[in-house]
């Protein structure tokens, strides 16, 4: 139940539809189509009245519990981000609550797959690659949030006009994946990890289920086939748990082995074999295109210290050494001078600190990211004393934060060799 | 965390003892910045203190440094005799502190 390019098979309504064609909902939506619709719940292309927009209205089914479409609600006002579907308000209409969301207009990744494989053609490496990072980008930026999806695979993520990725369908929790017969439930089992399936995901290891979730999407982009084969859960979970695991280079030989690598280490049965995280991914998929795109050849770790404090300045560079030996480490005083230095050339790793003399770190994330200087590099923010809005400024602007103190040292270290566990 | 190249360790203490060894001089500047009623340097000069001290592993002159940053972000215009004396008791309590870190790192 997402949108308007539901595959074919996708389950009948369990109930009569919620709305009807050409209803009014709370004095503003004009249902005008069923863009999708299943166990929980449809969705409706609506029209809303007030704003002359177009809108999507999705609806639980009076069964499924409220608190599903308010999780879904929330979570999606926490995050703005052209990779996550936007939610516009939510309301109630004659007892049935509904989220308005954004109109996303595209096909989904899952018909973009039915569609070559009914051609007998696979996605080119570089075109998944770029899919691949989109969605790694949208994934972190929901996790950065506190939040886990839960439920990432093709069909919930959509290809806009200008090849904007969309994760959609937040809030859709689990536990209907079990009912058997539920057609839209094998789609969603070939995605969902080892832990997932039996039930034994460890408290704060939900993310990874995201980071499982885009290493299968990724096989199957680059594969043409998904990577493994069973109907029930335990049937899946055996093919899950069985090593040797599936190796991409037997459908595609042509595949670097360093991408391959990143691929199937996501899909790694036991989830601290996994990167640790959607951000991790991100970071090893992009180092895996910049291969790509360099012909193969490793370019050095490199990174840019910002502090106006020259003793954290060389805490920060030893960190960065006993991290990465061979790291290049350019450091600065001052915002301006950080600027002109990614300009010049876009490190791998930009720490920075807040509390800048000039223009202060902040301004400096909003300045890279609107010149878009600072879209292959990851922004740290190492701050003494960030507040809450800071901070949630800086996760807005995809930016992570490390605090100044006993722990900086670990959590760099951890950081940096999340980012290039392949060297 | 892995461990880190060889010759880390030392590197880190040796920094770690310089950082200690300076910290009298910074005690120092801060009440020559105050003096001067330089307030917004003062400020910077006890943020900077502040972060880089709980990254060297000296929490209680981190903490000594947050209350003059805290104290000193108060300060709009020149500073009441409540507020003064209350920068004098925390620039004694910093400077104490100092001192005691650059002996632990002798």
């Amino acid at each position: 139940m997402s949108d308007d390019t539901a595959p074919e098979s996708a389950p009948a309504p369990l109930d009569a539809p919620v709305f009807a064609l050409g209803e009014i909902v709370a004095d503003t939506y004009e249902i005008k189509a069923v863009l999708g619709s299943g166990g929980m719940g449809e969705v409706y292309e609506a029209h809303d009245r007030v704003l002359n927009r177009w809108v999507a209205l999705k609806v639980v089914r009076a069964n499924i519990a409220r608190e599903y479409l308010l999780r879904e609600g929330r979570a999606l006002a926490a995050i703005h981000h052209p990779g996550v579907v936007a939610v516009h308000a939510m309301g109630e209409h004659k007892g049935t609550g509904f989220l308005v969301l954004e109109r996303v207009r595209g096909l989904s990744l899952d018909r973009l797959l039915q569609d070559r494989r009914a051609r007998g053609e696979r996605f080119a490496v570089d075109e998944a690659l770029e899919l691949l990072v989109a969605v790694a980008d949208a994934i972190s930026v929901v996790h950065r949030a506190g939040l886990a999806h839960r439920d990432v695979k093709p069909g919930n993520l959509m290809i806009a006009p200008g090849g904007r990725v969309v994760l959609m369908d937040f809030g859709l929790v689990l536990p209907q994946a079990d009912r058997p017969g539920h057609k839209s439930v094998a789609g969603s089992l070939q995605y969902m990890a080892p832990e997932a399936l039996t039930g034994s995901v460890a408290e704060g290891a939900a993310t990874l289920l995201d980071v499982y979730a885009l290493g299968v999407v990724g096989y199957e982009l680059l594969a043409g086939v998904a990577p493994f084969d069973g109907a029930s859960p335990i049937e899946l979970y055996r093919a899950k748990s069985r090593r040797p695991l599936p190796r991409i280079a037997a459908h595609r030989p042509d595949l670097p082995a360093s991408l391959a690598g990143v691929i199937e280490q996501m899909m790694a049965p036991e989830p601290h074999e996994r990167p640790q995280g959607a951000e991790a991914a991100l970071w090893q998929l992009r180092a895996a295109r910049a291969r790509l795109a360099g012909g193969g050849g490793v370019r050095a770790f490199s990174v840019l210290i910002v502090d106006d404090d020259a003793d954290m300045r060389e805490a920060l560079s030893l960190y960065v050494h006993a991290a990465a030996a061979d790291a290049e480490i350019e450091t600065t005083g001052d915002g301006k001078h950080a600027i002109r230095a990614v300009r010049r050339r876009v490190p791998d790793l930009l720490l920075l600190d807040l509390d800048l003399p000039d223009i202060n770190g902040v301004e400096v994330c909003m300045l890279l990211r609107g010149m878009q200087l600072g879209d292959g590099c990851m922004i740290v923010s190492v701050s003494g004393r960030a507040t809450r809005a800071d901070v949630e400024l800086l996760q807005q602007l995809g930016v992570r934060s490390l605090e100044k103190g006993p722990s900086l040292m670990s959590a760099l270290v951890d950081l940096i060799q999340s980012m290039r566990p392949a060297r | 965390m892995a461990e880190g190249p060889p010759g880390i360790d030392a590197l880190l203490a040796a920094a770690r003892a310089d950082f200690g060894r300076g910290l009298p001089a910074k005690a120092a500047e801060f009440e020559k910045l105050v003096s001067e009623s330089a307030w917004d340097q003062a400020r910077r000069a006890a943020h900077k203190l502040r972060g880089s001290a709980a990254t060297y592993g000296f929490p209680a002159l981190s903490a000594a440094a947050a209350a003059i940053e805290d104290a000193l972000l108060e300060v709009a215009g020149p500073p009441d005799a409540d507020l003064r004396a209350r920068l004098e008791h925390l620039l004694r309590g910093a400077a104490v502190e100092a001192e005691r870190a650059a002996r632990e790192v002798q």
